[in-house]
């Protein structure tokens, strides 16, 4: 390459192209950490929204089924199914998002048996028509009468139904715990991956650095240097009749202004020699 | 001392490695675009523009002064070093700054020891990376010692006479051009017939090249956690005992002696007590180890023992076994061709078989003259006579060498290293061995050292490279003036 104009402009587009480098590795990196962080977080955002629902449900169902079981509302046995099938519901989603699915198989099962097991019982206490039979053994009318159960509703509610409402509890709470345990990988790999976005600018930095340190030195003794020496030289010639010499590497067009100003001298000392 | 110059000379060395990370690189590519990728093609860009800004500004140097050739080697293996880190630095996992550092140094000075402890995790791109940086260093070596030293002409440096004996001399009457040709023709046509030979004996493209790569740096940086011994083939074994066995001789005597020239392996007094050493040392380790009771039959004991040794002394560190295990007396015959090496002039480190040579034979000289005060005692080696100059050089270097093994064993045992260890792995980093013993042994790695130990090895390492007083030299100021 010949020119320093054309060394200098190279010189400065090698600092920007690097800063550029450096800027899209961290804008790259950046944005990699960005979408990692959006990632957990949501995620973390939807195990609370899903566990706080299914939770809701449950407290909503045992309500319901108190509702039933002690207060004898048995209209409410509609909210009680409705209420099974929304935690159904909410366990299906859960599975979908989840990341692995496995985990929430004791859930599962433990809203299965709790469907399972209300159901029974309101089949159990189902109120059955009885046949109401006069004196003379006629049947004159039904009654509605509930079957008799060995427990009465608070002794089921508290034995059996509480057991089980209990266990959809601790299934939930392990579903939320198991969901936070995984997402530590993601955030052990977010940690790597601000490593990550840290270092290859810090390298790029480093070698920029150099770049312009190097650029500095070149354009000391390249440039600057010799202009100095140059302007030494022609002064003490001008001054003190020194001879024009510079023992610098000179390139470029120092070089030929050397070169000229070489020229011009000698030429001077001829026509000095001549008068 | 032109700055300058030197940047020059050691950008076009940069250039050289930034090609070796875009080689990497493109086997990451091929590979998936596996997790290498990127960190290998970010460093390849960025050394490839720091080679490349110095050449911008400063003309190729019509002749070179011994001091900045000198400046060039050190400057260029020290700053290889540093940008042979970046992709290690910028992938991540097991590497920090000083085990990133450390497997660097590790490998641009054919050492061969690691940091990592699943080495099998890493992808092919480093894999790759990781062989390259011991291919890279061992032909940097071998240019060092072919090209430039011979090149300071008849200058008085202590280095040129300490490295190099009479007879490697004799190999450098060919012109300087004609050195690097031979250097390549060896170098490379090693390495590829030792590519074939590993594809051909079970194992796959990419493990056969990095082998073969490692083999002939006499590096010793392996694609398997067990190292060779992953393979368990005796025919695997074979190759690589040739490999690391030619490649330890004087790179100029394997090219004399394919062209027929009457220097060749078979004179050469060097080559045939390094021959004696190494067959000596595997006979008596394999006795000790079959007495032992280590291996069931005398066989499989010498097979054992004879790869190790010739890993060993020829700087290699490959292993097949693990060396702890083995008897007290094979340990410390270990140890001892640790420190002895392999010829000068080859890809291999450690104080040389040349100037072990050369320190018997003053010795018997010595005793000899003690007999007969008034008898002229000439040091001859393959009939030529040793200067004065010479043999005072190989006794300082020696004993310098010595001392500070035995320093950086001191400084190893306050940081609670076992003996064994610290003694064990000061031998190794500063012959760039690689294993050691103890807690550093053959299956074992660097990565339990604190990160104090593993900066003192790596410069170890560095210090052996450089054949210690040229790296020293750099600490003067008066070098610099």
């Amino acid at each position: 390459m010949k020119g320093i104009g054309k060394r200098v402009t190279v010189g400065f587009l090698s600092i920007v192209a690097l800063l550029f480098i450096s800027g899209m590795i961290s804008l790259f990196e950046l944005s990699n950490m960005s979408n990692d962080t959006e990632d957990i977080l949501s995620a973390t955002k939807r195990n609370i929204e899903i566990s706080n629902e299914l939770l809701n449900t449950v407290n909503e169902h045992g309500r319901a089924v108190v509702g039933v079981v002690i207060l004898g509302n048995r209209a409410r046995i509609d909210d009680c199914h409705r209420l099974v099938s929304e935690l159904e519901g909410a366990v299906s989603v859960a599975r979908n998002e989840a990341l692995d699915a496995s985990r929430l198989d004791p859930l599962s099962a433990s809203v299965a048996q709790l469907r399972s097991m209300t159901d029974a019982y309101f089949e159990a206490t189902e109120p059955v028509e009885v046949p109401v039979i006069s004196a003379d053994s006629i049947v004159i009318g039904t009654n509605l009468e509930v079957p008799k159960t060995t427990k009465s509703g608070r002794e089921w509610y508290d034995s059996e139904y509480k057991a089980a409402s209990d266990k959809v509890i601790a299934s939930i709470e392990e579903f939320m715990t198991h969901t936070h345990a995984s997402l530590a990988p993601r955030a052990e790999q977010l940690n790597k991956n601000a490593y990550r976005s840290v270092t290859p600018v810090l390298i790029s930095l480093v070698v920029m650095i150099a770049i312009v340190l190097m650029f500095f030195y070149f354009i000391r003794i390249y440039c600057v240097k010799p202009l100095l020496r140059l302007n030494k030289a022609l002064s003490d010639y001008m001054a003190f009749r020194l001879p024009f010499n510079v023992k610098d590497e000179l390139i470029d067009e120092y070089k030929e202004l050397y070169d000229n100003i070489e020229t011009l001298v000698n030429l001077n000392k001829q026509q000095n020699n001549k008068q | 001392m032109r700055l300058s110059v030197i940047l020059r000379y050691v950008g076009t060395v940069m250039l050289c490695v930034s090609a070796f990370m875009a080689v990497s690189a493109c086997i990451s590519f091929a590979n998936n675009v596996d997790t290498g990728f990127y960190p290998l093609l970010l460093s390849s860009l960025l050394t490839l523009l720091l080679g490349a800004f110095p050449m911008l500004f400063v003309r190729k140097a019509q002749s070179i002064t011994n001091k900045e050739g000198f400046t060039i080697v050190v400057g260029s293996w020290v700053l290889s070093c540093v940008v042979g880190m970046f992709p290690y630095l910028i992938w991540g996992g097991e590497f920090t700054l000083v085990n990133a550092w450390f497997e660097s140094v590790s490998g641009f000075t054919t050492t061969g020891a690691t940091i990592l402890n699943d080495i099998e995790a890493l992808p092919q791109g480093l894999l790759f990376w990781r062989s390259a940086t011991n291919w890279i260093g061992g032909v940097g070596v071998v240019m060092f010692a072919l090209v430039i030293l011979p090149s300071l002409g008849t200058n008085k440096m202590a280095l040129t006479n300490v490295e190099l004996s009479s007879l490697a001399k004799d190999n450098y009457r060919y012109r300087t051009q004609f050195i690097v040709r031979i250097l390549l023709f060896v170098y490379v046509g090693l390495t590829l017939i030792t590519t074939l030979l590993l594809k051909f004996s079970g194992m796959r493209w990419f493990d056969a090249l990095n082998h073969a790569m490692s083999a002939c740096a006499t590096g010793g940086f392996s694609t398997k956690n067990a190292s060779v011994g992953f393979y368990d083939s005796w025919v695997i074994e074979l190759i690589l005992m040739c490999a690391m066995f030619l490649s330890s001789i004087h790179f100029g005597l394997i090219y004399a002696t394919l062209m027929r020239k009457g220097n060749n392996i078979f004179r050469s007094e060097v080559v045939r007590t390094y021959v004696a050493i190494i067959v000596g040392t595997s006979l008596c380790i394999g006795v000790s180890l079959f007495a032992a009771e280590i291996y069931p039959t005398l066989w499989e004991s010498l097979r054992q023992a004879s790869f190790q040794v010739v890993s060993l002394i020829s700087t290699t560190g490959f292993a097949t076994a693990d060396t702890n295990l083995w008897t007290p007396f094979a340990i410390v015959l270990l140890i001892f061709i640790s420190i002895v090496c392999a010829c000068a002039g080859s890809t291999s480190g450690g104080l040389k078989v040349d100037r072990l040579l050369l320190f018997v034979k003053q010795l018997a000289a010595r005793i000899k003259h003690q007999q007969h005060p008034n008898a002229v005692i000439r040091i001859r080696v393959d009939g030529v006579v040793q200067e004065a100059d010479q043999l005072n050089g190989v006794v300082v270097f020696v004993v310098t060498y010595l001392v500070i093994i035995l320093m950086a064993t001191v400084v190893n045992t306050m940081f609670a290293q076992d003996l064994t260890t610290a003694f064990s792995s000061a031998v190794a980093c500063m012959g760039n061995v690689g294993p050691g013993f103890g807690e550093v042994g053959s299956f074992d790695n660097y990565a339990q050292m604190p990160s104090i130990l593993k900066v003192q090895a790596s410069s170890l390492m560095l210090m052996g490279r450089l054949e210690i007083f040229g790296f020293i030299q750099l600490f003067f100021l008066k070098w610099w003036r």
